[in-house]
This record gives structure tokens, C-alpha cells and sequence, in this order.
């Protein structure tokens, strides 16, 4: 009973301080995942697959034929050879499927172009039916990518599919939208990471862009809702949300749930940790050493007071 | 990413190599004779074209058919495995001498492989028939693909989304306990990323369980409201499945400090209790 009386002031609270409209304000995170999973989404992927194997069966005919393997005594090379050809047909096959579905995807942003804004998440709305294909196209590349032992192999998908990114970049172990996104340098995205550039309330689907300016860090298992801008220089701590449209200000360490300001993001932060103790709840101070040899300091500050002009 | 629907926390033995064993074994059988009889019919040594066409699509057809046999062997050891001692809810303990616990753990040994297969596909269509097929009542059109979701005891209504990285559980091992307790969603239920579904909560019509959030053991989510925090506490009213509000959404947060402040409410609400 207590609890009902806790929801009812909180909602009346809500009402109050705001007027109707906070009940309209997204101020809550859910997910990227794809809406509603449809069979006729596997009409793109045979094509894609059977053109991409086709590539392969080009090789894997060259290879028996310029071998010979029906001749005995050619076996050893044959053999020899096979697992250097796995390797080139593994890697033909990835990016035969790159290139596949990159024009497929040419040929669904002729037919609709992609835009941000606020779309009915209806089976209908053209923008809602067509932002699930591409989604559901890309996952296809990410997806042989991501099984690949490289992990480089990524940000290659991430260029080829149009958002702006190098290879300074890290964002293998997180499940990252790939579309309404920017990439400075050197962006690093913890593991498992969500970054949403899309999102579905309610009956609505949200597109919105998020940008990573340069030497932006998200901690592992955060969530970033759609329109996060991170400025040069952030940190977002691990286990955090970031509410949608929040921007975060550069050189400051962002955590928790909605992410907020923690401490500044300087170089004389490293010098001293702060340490909880966790049984006393006590919290002291304890030095570091900094492993910067002492030729090499000079230069972390003049790159500092280069950034800083 | 590699996420998924693997069954998880089973119970390791040695033994159960065997039921392994045996799935692989039968569901590479009917692919390997597939392939027979594509070479006897397509194989010419003088026009070996028709067969370098179609090889690609035999590729496709022998993934399905392996995930078919796996499936179907999988479902009739099942049945055998559910006759001889039929699996239901309740707590029990957690220890090889409890029934309940080994045929558990059998279970999910031999969903295993199945599972496996079925996911390794990125489109998500096989893996809710794998669903379908092991008595977990869903739709085709729920997107359950990007987290780990527990494959008995389980149901969901239509339009289910469950967020990247979600939990979802109908048996839990809590010390030396087995909890295993049917775990319900209704129809539009959103689940965000990361969160934790405990066994035994039924999300309601229309809900959103906000990123980060987690339900306790038979928590009951009421319908139409949004829920954050852990356990999740209710926030605001979902009204988002009203028509043409396009215009009255808004993004902006204005005030962040307040909005802070509720959620540290919602997320310490009952730890402050205890304390």
C-alpha cells in the first residue's frame, strides 16, 4: 500500500513541476534491437549469399583446375596449398559480401533515403519498414566480420557502409549502430557496449545522430541513446546511460545512470587516485607513480597545451 | 558480437559428451548425403558449370537442413527425457542427488547444439521456430535475437523486443538453489539494453523496462508504464502508444539534476530500506 501511495505522489510530482508535457519528454534509454523480425528480409539475404559464394566457386574451380587434383601425383600440392586457399576463399566470400549488400544498399537508399527524426514504428511507415532492412542488411556484414579472428576487419565494414571512421578507432567488442553516426580519432568503445542511433517507444521510432569527437571513451556495458554528443577529451564510465540529445562536455569524466558529471578529465588527475574503502566507507588518497619516462614528460605537456589553444 | 540464446548454466558432466555427440553425428549425416546426391546430379567433368552455380545455395540448404535434423532429434530425445520425469516449477536444490536439478540440466544439454546452430545465422527467423519448436510460446515477428534468453518456462506475447545484451531468466542459481518459475511478457513489452528479467515476472501490456534494469523473482510489472532501476520501480506512464503525438515528443532533457535525482530514487529506493 505504501508503494501504490510512492507512485502516485511521484506521478503527481511529474505532473505538477512540468505541466502535461514531461509525460512527452523521452528521459529514458530502451534498445537498438530490430522491431519486428520479418521472413521476407531472407529475399535479400539468398542474393547476397549465392552471389557471394559464387565468387568463391570462381576460385575453388580455378584452384582444382590449375592443380589438376584428379591426377595423383599432384596431391601433395593440392593439399599443400588447401588451407592458404580456405583462407583466400574465407576472405573473398567477406568481401564479396561487402560488396553484395553494399549495392543492395545503394539500391534501398535510392528507393528511400535515410533521415533522422520521429517515424511511426508501424508495419507502413516507409521510414520504420525500411530502417529495419538496412539494419538487417548490415548485420549480415558485421556479423562474418565479427567471427573473423582480425579484429580490424570492422571499421573497414564501418567505412565501406558510409560512416565517417578510421582505423584509430575501437569499437569491435560493442554492438554499434551503423548508420547517423561520426567517429573522431582515436574514439575507444568498451565491450559490450550499446550505442543506439535508433530507438523504439511506444508506437514511434527515434532516429537520431551521435557524434564521438576526438579521443572520446565509453566505458564497457554503457548505453548511449540516440543524439549523444560526446566532446574531445570525455569519459563515460562503465554501467552508465546517456539520456537522448544529452551532450557531454569535453575533458569531463561522465558516470552513472543518467550520466552526469564526475570529476574533470586532466592529465594531474592520474597523479592521485582516490580509493574507497568499501567495508569502512571511508575514502582516502593514495599517490601514483605516473610510467612516463622523465625524457617524454615534456612532451605530454606541450601536446596538452597544443590541445589547449 | 557473439550473444545469444545458448542455454545457460548447465551442468557439466562427462557424460552427457554423448548426447553431443549424438546430435552432431545424425544432423551432419543428411547434410553429407545431400551433397552426395548434388555431385551425382550436377557433376560433370566436361561442364562442371552447373554445379560451381548452385554450389552457394546447396551451402544454404545444407546449413537449414542441418538445423532441421538437429532440431528434430533434439525434440524427439526431449520428449523421452520429458516422459521419463516431467520438468516443472519450484525450488529445488542444487545438488546431483536432487531429480529435478539433473533432468535440468539434461534439458539444456541437449538444446545445446540446436541452439548453437540455429544461432549462428544473423537473421533471427530460426532461431524463434528453435523457440517455437521446444514449446516456448512466441511470435515470429519478436526480436529476441540479441540477448540470452532461457528456452523453457517461458512466454511471450506479440510485438516483443528484448534490447541487446537483456537477460532474461526462468531459472536462476541462487546459493544452493535452483529457482525455476514461468516468466511471462505480454503483448508490446520493450525490454532495453542490459537488463535482467528474474524467473517468475510477468511484464505487462505495453511496457518499457528502461536500460539497466532488473526485476526480482515474481515481480509483477503492471501494465502500460514505463520501469527503471533495480528492482524496477515504476517512472511514468507510457503514453507513447497514442497516435499522431509526433510533434509533442520531446528529446531535450531540461533539467538533468532533478531527473538524477529520481533515478538515484528509483535505483535506491529499496537498498535504503534495508539499510
Amino acid at each position: 500500500m505504501t508503494e501504490n501511495s510512492e507512485t502516485e505522489n511521484l506521478q503527481g510530482k511529474n505532473d505538477n513541476s512540468n505541466g502535461i508535457d514531461a509525460d512527452y519528454i523521452i528521459d529514458f534509454t530502451t534498445s537498438s534491437a530490430i522491431s519486428r523480425v520479418n521472413i521476407k528480409f531472407l529475399a535479400i539475404y539468398i542474393p547476397i549469399l549465392w552471389l557471394s559464394g559464387l565468387a568463391i566457386c570462381v576460385y575453388l574451380y580455378e584452384y582444382f583446375i590449375r592443380l589438376n587434383f584428379i591426377k595423383l601425383e599432384r596431391w601433395i600440392s593440392t593439399i599443400l596449398f588447401l588451407p592458404i586457399a580456405l583462407l583466400c576463399m574465407y576472405f573473398i566470400f567477406i568481401f564479396a559480401v561487402l560488396f553484395f549488400s553494399k549495392l543492395f544498399l545503394i539500391l534501398i537508399n535510392l528507393i528511400h533515403r535515410p533521415r533522422e527524426g520521429i517515424f511511426k514504428a508501424q508495419i507502413g511507415d516507409p521510414d520504420f519498414e525500411f530502417w529495419a532492412l538496412r539494419i538487417e542488411v548490415k548485420k549480415l556484414v558485421v556479423w562474418l566480420m565479427r567471427n573473423c579472428p582480425f579484429p580490424w576487419m570492422d571499421f573497414i565494414a564501418f567505412k565501406w557502409f558510409g560512416v565517417a571512421i578510421d582505423s584509430s578507432s575501437h569499437l569491435q567488442d560493442s554492438w554499434t549502430d551503423m548508420e547517423f553516426i561520426k567517429f573522431g580519432h582515436r574514439v575507444m568503445i568498451g565491450q559490450a557496449a550499446v550505442v543506439m542511433t535508433s530507438m523504439v517507444v511506444g508506437n514511434y521510432l527515434i532516429i537520431k545522430k551521435i557524434i564521438f569527437n576526438d579521443y572520446a571513451l565509453v566505458g564497457g556495458v554503457s548505453a548511449i541513446a540516440p543524439g549523444t554528443v560526446f566532446g574531445a577529451d570525455t569519459v563515460l564510465g562503465a554501467a552508465s546511460i546517456t539520456m537522448p540529445n544529452q551532450v557531454l562536455e569535453p575533458r569531463w569524466v561522465y558516470a552513472g545512470i543518467p550520466a552526469r558529471k564526475f570529476r574533470p578529465n586532466t592529465v594531474e588527475r592520474r597523479d592521485i587516485i582516490a580509493k574507497v574503502d568499501v567495508d569502512e566507507g571511508t575514502k582516502f588518497d593514495s599517490e601514483h607513480e605516473i610510467n612516463i619516462d622523465k625524457d617524454k614528460q615534456d612532451l605530454l605537456k606541450t601536446k596538452k597545451s597544443n590541445k589547449g589553444e | 558480437m557473439k550473444v545469444g540464446p545458448f542455454t545457460s548454466l548447465v551442468l557439466v558432466k562427462k557424460r552427457d559428451l554423448i548426447y553431443h555427440v549424438f546430435l552432431i553425428w545424425i544432423s551432419i549425416i543428411p547434410v553429407a548425403l545431400e551433397y552426395w546426391v548434388y555431385w551425382q546430379l550436377l557433376w560433370d567433368y566436361e561442364r562442371p558449370l552447373h554445379f560451381y552455380i548452385f554450389l552457394p545455395l546447396l551451402g544454404f540448404v545444407m546449413y537449414l537442413t542441418a538445423v532441421f535434423t538437429a532440431l528434430m532429434f533434439a525434440k524427439i530425445l526431449l520428449i523421452i527425457v520429458n516422459f521419463i520425469h516431467k520438468p516443472k516449477e519450484g525450488v529445488f536444490l542444487r545438488d546431483p542427488s536432487d531429480i529435478d536439478y539433473r533432468y535440468w540440466g539434461l534439458r539444456n544439454v541437449i538444446k545445446q547444439w540446436p541452439f548453437w546452430l540455429t544461432h549462428r545465422f544473423p537473421f533471427p527467423f530460426l532461431d524463434n521456430l528453435a523457440f517455437k519448436l521446444f514449446g516456448v510460446k512466441t511470435k515470429f515477428s519478436n526480436s529476441l535475437f540479441e540477448g540470452w534468453i532461457d528456452t523453457e518456462f517461458m512466454e511471450f506475447g506479440r510485438n516483443v523486443v528484448i534490447g541487446q545484451g537483456s537477460i532474461i531468466q526462468s531459472t536462476a542459481i541462487v546459493g544452493n538453489l535452483l529457482i525455476i518459475r514461468k516468466t511471462t511478457f505480454d503483448d508490446n513489452v520493450r525490454i532495453g539494453a542490459h537488463c535482467l528479467v528474474m524467473p517468475g515476472s510477468h511484464i505487462g501490456n505495453n511496457c518499457i523496462l528502461n536500460s539497466w534494469s532488473a526485476t526480482v523473482v515474481g515481480q509483477e510489472l503492471e501494465d502500460g508504464w514505463i520501469y527503471l532501476g533495480g528492482p524496477a520501480q515504476k517512472f511514468k506512464k507510457n503514453i507513447f502508444f497514442e497516435d499522431d503525438i509526433e510533434d509533442k515528443i520531446k528529446l531535450r532533457v531540461d533539467n538533468l539534476e532533478e531527473l538524477s535525482q529520481t533515478y538515484d530514487s528509483q535505483y535506491d529506493k529499496w537498498t535504503r530500506k534495508k539499510i
